[in-house]
């Protein structure tokens, strides 16, 4: 070790010593009162990790303006402990601000992995806080594992239009950070039972007056709409098999009944019966939900490259050959408008009844 | 008085997804000497939003990438597009870097051959890596403020001031940051659709050399810093993707048995509730 610490590095590296860094620390990020599962499922993973490792403790790591009860909340996830800052300098999410005060954190405590959800505002922050710690970064993995003899975080993440798997490491520089896809570990139990160590930092550290920062921020998602395709576990996706705009509505019920979203091919979205933000595929959105039913969608391989990883795949077409068959663990072959119609109403009756 | 914004957007050439690629065997990076290169179809949206402003407010519009010397050709596109000037950082000891490595040569390259920018625009992520990272490291490096995903912005030129509209998809969520100059912003991937490239302009390009070269030797980055040595991270190993195993169970039969069986599985695989 002292060896490679010797070895001549960037001169805008601080040099470290690996062994100093131990444990495996979440960003928890929440919203309202509630943390974004997405961070709740990297605390299981982490759990994992540490077991792996043997003399890793689990830490969640906060941020917020009047915490309250919240900070006790990944504990019962199955955190060792919560290290949080509530200020009201975070009572506005700012990026640099936030991604500072992760850093200034690292540098107290030194950790040797950091963990994010990959969701946007984790997508944002991670780099920052990687780049002035010096050291490595995966984004959007889809799978984690580590050495017990290195300690090294074997980040996995799909690569060049998914067609490889690359496994990334950091070898030389701790702590070791990595972005992780929403919904790719299970969300784990919540137990009231368990008890764990709660650490309130203060972060005095002044904050660039460069600015008011956050000024406003408005809600787009109407009473009315289905959420994006990308934050929903069903989506139902409209092919140019449906015929046209009618077609659509009575998938985007389907959708409503099964409490999921509504998305469209290349196709469905050029001819204006869906708008763009909800076009499945690889000029479009890649989505991985639980529920992925393509109906009238033959199944393109740029479409298909945009929802293979959803974790069942039904497809309804009247085409037996259609390529999309290929792809999926349920196809019916049949006219969409009788099949989905008698889907509607069996999902109606199980209501009722 | 300034006149006008000073504009740089970094711009990736990446390797098109059809394109057989080649991994060196022993680092595992993308081999990119002699492979047809593209300009990143969502820098062009940043380079779009980078264009709206200089047409509003004035000023100018650089463009700048690392890349093997073909990465000309796709720089000559931008200015196509409308850039004013383009920059190509080439060298071979930049050859290997990870993001931190990049961010680091672009972002103390932005610092040396345009100090006084305004503003360091985008694109929300590389169809390629898709990593997302350099935004945020690149104003790590030069400790700024910087916001994501990025959809319009207003500049108060007299007082320096920005004010950016972004949004976040997976929340529906809309949210303003106002800062002061200079800021780092990178532009959500469906917002500002990109206008034509002009072939004129980009005949024009080659033929008054607008887009230039530079090497280490001028930049003179600390050779540590840059390339594989300045990069903690390595590709320890690729593999092909396995695709996920399918059941591949095909019905045919009448519109209620198939609802029916469809329904059952699906509550049999545990996603439609009982």
């Amino acid at each position: 070790m002292s060896t490679a610490q010797q070895q001549r590095i960037c001169s805008e590296w601080e040099p470290i010593n690996k062994s100093e860094y131990r444990g495996i620390w979440v960003y928890i990020e929440h919203a309202n009162g509630v943390i974004k599962e997405g961070s709740l499922q990297l605390i299981g993973k982490a759990r994992e990790l540490a077991g792996k490792l043997g003399d890793a403790d689990v830490t969640a790591v906060m941020l917020g303006y009047n915490l309250g009860d919240l900070v006790k909340e990944p504990i019962y996830y199955g955190a060792d402990k919560v290290i949080y800052i509530d200020n009201p300098v975070f009572s506005k999410y700012i990026p640099h601000v936030y991604a500072e005060a992760i850093v200034y954190l690292a540098r107290k405590y030194k950790p040797e992995i950091i963990l994010f959800a990959g969701t946007k505002r984790g997508r944002e922050l991670a780099p920052y806080v990687a780049n002035s710690l010096r050291t490595g970064i995966t984004a959007d993995c889809t799978d984690l594992d580590v050495d017990p003899k290195t300690r090294d975080l074997d980040q996995v993440r799909p690569t060049y239009g998914g067609n490889m798997l690359a496994h990334i490491r950091t070898p030389t520089r701790r702590p070791q950070l990595a972005s992780v896809r929403p919904n790719v570990f299970p969300t784990p139990p919540r137990d009231t039972s368990r008890k764990g160590e709660v650490i309130r930092e203060e972060f005095n550290e002044v904050i660039d007056p460069r600015g008011p920062g956050l000024v406003e921020v408005r809600s787009v998602v109407k009473g009315d709409e289905l959420p994006p395709v990308e934050k929903s576990d069903i989506v139902v996706v409209a092919g140019k098999g449906v015929g046209g705009p009618d077609g659509v509505k009575l998938l985007t019920e389907l959708a409503k009944e099964l409490g999921g979203t509504i998305g469209g091919s290349k196709k469905v979205v050029d001819a204006g019966w869906l708008p763009s933000d909800r076009q499945i595929g690889q000029t479009g959105k890649t989505i991985r939900p639980t529920l992925y039913i393509g109906v009238g969608v033959s199944g393109a391989i740029q479409h298909i490259f945009g929802m293979k990883e959803s974790r069942i795949i039904v497809a309804i077409n009247s085409d037996p050959n259609a390529p999309i068959f290929q792809y999926v663990d349920y196809g019916v072959v049949g006219d969409y408008k009788d099949v989905v119609t008698k889907l509607l109403e069996l999902l109606r009756n199980r209501k009722k009844g | 008085m300034k006149e006008g914004l000073t504009i740089v957007v970094p711009v990736k050439a990446g390797v098109p997804n059809i394109t057989a690629v080649r991994f060196d065997p022993v680092t595992h990076n993308i081999v990119r000497e002699g492979v047809p290169l593209m300009l990143n179809p969502y820098d062009r949206n940043a380079l779009e939003f980078a264009l709206r402003l200089k047409d509003k407010y004035g000023g100018k519009v650089i463009t700048l990438s690392m890349a093997p010397p073909s990465g000309k050709d796709f720089l000559e596109s931008t200015v196509g597009m409308g850039a004013d000037e383009a920059y190509l950082i080439t060298d071979r000891v930049f050859a290997g870097a990870d993001t931190l490595a990049t961010s680091y040569t672009v972002a103390r390259t932005i610092q040396k051959l345009f100090p006084n920018f305004d503003l360091i625009v985008f694109g929300e992520e590389t169809t390629d890596s898709t990593t997302a990272h350099m935004p945020a490291q690149v104003a790590s490096w030069l400790e700024l403020p910087y916001v994501y995903y990025a959809v319009d912005a207003e500049v108060d030129v007299k007082n320096g001031m920005i004010r950016v509209t972004r949004y976040l998809e997976d929340e529906g969520v809309y949210e303003v940051y106002e800062y002061k100059l200079p800021v780092i912003i990178s532009v959500y991937k469906n917002s500002n659709p990109p206008r034509d490239i002009s072939l004129n302009r980009k005949i024009q390009a080659r033929l008054s050399g607008l887009v230039k070269s530079v090497t280490n030797n001028e930049l003179k980055l600390d050779t540590f810093c840059v390339g594989l040595r300045g990069s903690p991270t390595i590709v320890a190993k690729l593999e092909e993707a396995k695709p996920i195993e399918r059941k591949k169970q095909i019905f045919k039969g009448s519109p209620e048995e198939a609802a029916k069986w469809l329904l059952e599985n699906l509550v049999k695989e545990g996603v439609i509730k009982a």
